[in-house]
């Protein structure tokens, strides 16, 4: 079973909700990548989103516009994504990791191979923003030859009719963004997220995580009683920044927001 | 997979899932509106009464008995705000109206797409946004002052290179977030499904013309059809009419900057490799981690790091060929037609003035060739200046 899954699974059996952070690769380098991570993975912290950097990051805000440029800058590329990965699970790292990327990045890989790679590497979702559910062919074609890597599916509060066919193969968790628009846009929800909330999970057989504009667990505390989960990216990101990417720093974020989250 | 979006394997719709439904809006609207005979009728009217269509297919005489070959020129220069754009937005900002949107977005990277839309706001009484990288606002500032002058808001893009790759991402993202009263006009024959149709649709009124106006010079079609490539309006709008018409060559000429083998070119189609960016998959520029390279063209209407699908498709089939001048040659070509024509061409036209004076040492006074001219050189007045005085040039 994908790691996703069984963790997601564990957690409902403990009626408990799920905290999901994004943080962009090799920002500022590899080490502090590994070193934010497996302190998150101590903190309680359920799912990793690792962002790819790319130079034309269209589903993304300000904030983790310049991250990815930054960590471009630097270096930062899907090659090394890979061995980092390869590295951490080396090192026993369990916590589940989404590639957070655009599609470029991996038809210029290969699709082939870049699934390969995800597998052999530990990578267990992707969420790729500029790839609707019509042109996920021919990446689901090599992800189904191997039963490990899976497609995250993103819906949107005017996705509407298309919900039902979004979510009838999906797995992992689906992930609905809680505006129009791009990520890290300040809490500013969707006018009517509650209903549009409420229609997917009403749908959904999988757990059912927001995520875009989020800070702190008691933003999501009108919809405490929909979602499965919780996603924090921009913010996670700006609050790395202004700690100088201390795991530590990260890890007490977490762990109060998970805490948090679940004594609402 | 939406088939209707492809052109072979270019094309497609890769955005946000937030953007899927008003694509789909838009095809139905877009599809609905131009079997309207209405709709086609208040288009026509504005080409012919506000841009001053039909534009002249001109004989150029000095330059045909030079290259000994008829070279007719398709004169684009002469719309109104002086290229071939106003042709699309009139068309887009229609159809907008009719789709009951308030206000219109647009990217732009030298501003002709810019003026062109603020035009259209202008005219249509639709509030205008503009997104234009720094870097582009700070070398065409007089585009910059003409889009303020007709009421439209120029927001200055700065986020990755700062030109108009990241403009267009500005205005995707903008648009991702407005689109429930905001219509989003694509100035070029790129963008997601349905945006190439609708852009060939509404430039094909230029070989549309092109073509009675050769039959009724020459009793026939032309030997060759010539026009340059950006992102690719212009020329997917002087191919659309000859594509079925197998006689007629077809050459779309890109920009190769300071030369292919330098890198600094803006040729997506020489070297380029297919992939995703701005919501199509085409022939892009792109480095050894698959991030998008910057373009390099003197004219700064032919860089973009892209291709428009339907011309990735047209040249994979072999149905037309794409070739590139560098910087150089499209200056020499620009000051020709100045010196024996007396026109003054956009630098982006002159790259393909420039390739008809190669391709006409292979052909004979018995054939002739079109090539559009899809704007006036008015705009690259400093440009030039700046390239004759020794002093290189800003972009």
């Amino acid at each position: 079973m994908n790691r996703i899954e069984t963790a997601l699974q564990a957690l409902q059996e403990k009626k408990e909700k799920a905290f999901i952070t994004y943080i962009t690769a090799g920002l500022p380098d590899y080490d502090k990548t590994k070193a934010i991570i497996k302190a998150q993975e101590a903190a309680g912290t359920d799912i990793i989103e690792l962002g790819i950097p790319f130079s034309d990051p269209v589903a993304d805000g300000p904030v983790i516009q310049a991250a990815s440029y930054e960590a471009i800058l630097g270096g930062a590329n899907l090659e090394k994504t890979f061995t980092c990965m390869k590295e951490m699970r080396d090192d026993g790292v369990q916590i589940p990791i989404v590639f957070m990327m655009y599609y470029n990045t991996v038809l210029h890989y290969g699709v082939e191979k870049f699934v390969k790679e995800c597998n052999a590497c530990g990578v267990d979702g992707l969420i790729i923003p500029d790839l609707p559910l019509e042109e996920q062919e021919e990446l689901q074609t090599q992800l189904q030859k191997e039963d490990g890597t899976i497609l995250i599916q993103l819906v949107s509060p005017v996705s509407k009719d298309r919900v039902p066919k979004i979510l009838k193969n999906a797995r992992g968790f689906v992930y609905c963004v809680s505006s129009m628009g791009v990520t890290g846009q300040e809490a500013t929800f969707h006018r009517q997220i509650l209903e549009y909330l409420t229609a997917v999970k009403k749908e959904a057989k999988i757990p059912v995580m927001m995520g875009f504009g989020i800070r702190t667990a008691e933003d999501v505390r009108p919809m405490k009683e929909i979602i499965d989960g919780a996603i924090v990216g921009s913010h996670f990101i700006t609050l790395m920044r202004e700690h100088g990417f201390d795991p530590q720093a990260a890890a007490d974020y977490c762990s109060t927001f998970k805490k948090e989250l679940n004594e609402m | 997979m939406n088939k209707k979006a492809y052109y072979g394997q270019f094309g497609g719709q890769y955005v946000a899932e937030s953007l899927m439904n008003t694509l789909q809006e838009l095809d139905q609207a877009y599809e609905e509106a131009i079997h309207d005979p209405e709709f086609m009728k208040q288009y026509h009217y504005y080409l012919k009464q506000y841009v001053g269509r039909e534009t002249p297919l001109y004989y150029a005489e000095r330059l045909s008995a030079k290259y000994g070959t008829k070279i007719y020129l398709k004169r684009e220069d002469l719309n109104h705000t002086g290229a071939h754009k106003i042709n699309n937005v009139i068309g887009q900002i229609l159809l907008a109206k009719r789709m009951g949107k308030t206000k219109v977005i647009a990217e732009t990277g030298a501003g002709q797409h810019g003026v062109a839309t603020a035009t259209g706001a202008a005219l249509f009484d639709m509030e205008c946004t503009v997104y234009m990288g720094k870097e582009d606002i700070q070398r065409q500032k007089l585009n910059v002052m003409r889009m303020e002058m007709l009421g439209a808001k120029v927001v200055s893009v700065e986020s990755g290179s700062n030109t108009l790759k990241d403009a267009t991402n500005e205005a995707i993202r903008t648009w991702a977030k407005t689109a429930e009263d905001t219509f989003y006009i694509i100035g070029s024959a790129v963008g997601p499904y349905p945006y190439p149709k609708m852009v060939k649709e509404f430039q094909s009124v230029i070989s549309r013309e092109a073509k009675r106006q050769h039959m009724e010079a020459e009793g026939k079609n032309p030997d060759v059809v010539m026009a340059c490539v950006g992102g690719g309006s212009n020329s997917i709008g002087m191919f659309a009419d000859f594509i079925d018409e197998p006689e007629v060559e077809l050459i779309g000429v890109e920009a190769a900057g300071l030369g292919i083998e330098t890198g600094k070119h803006a040729s997506a189609m020489a070297l380029g490799e297919p992939g995703v960016l701005h919501g199509m998959r085409s022939y892009l520029l792109q480095d050894t981690d698959g991030n998008i390279q910057l373009a390099h063209s003197i004219s700064a209407g032919l860089d973009y790091p892209g291709v428009g699908p339907e011309h990735a498709y047209l040249r994979d089939t072999g149905r037309a060929k794409y070739v590139a001048i560098t910087d150089v040659e499209a200056m020499d070509a620009l000051m020709e037609l100045c010196k024996l024509e007396g026109i003054i061409p956009a630098i982006e036209s002159a790259h393909a003035v420039a390739y008809a004076f190669k391709k006409a040492k292979e052909m004979t006074m018995d054939q002739s060739m079109i090539i559009c001219l899809s704007g006036r050189g008015d705009k690259d007045v400093n440009t030039i200046a700046d390239y004759l005085d020794g002093k290189g040039y800003l972009n």
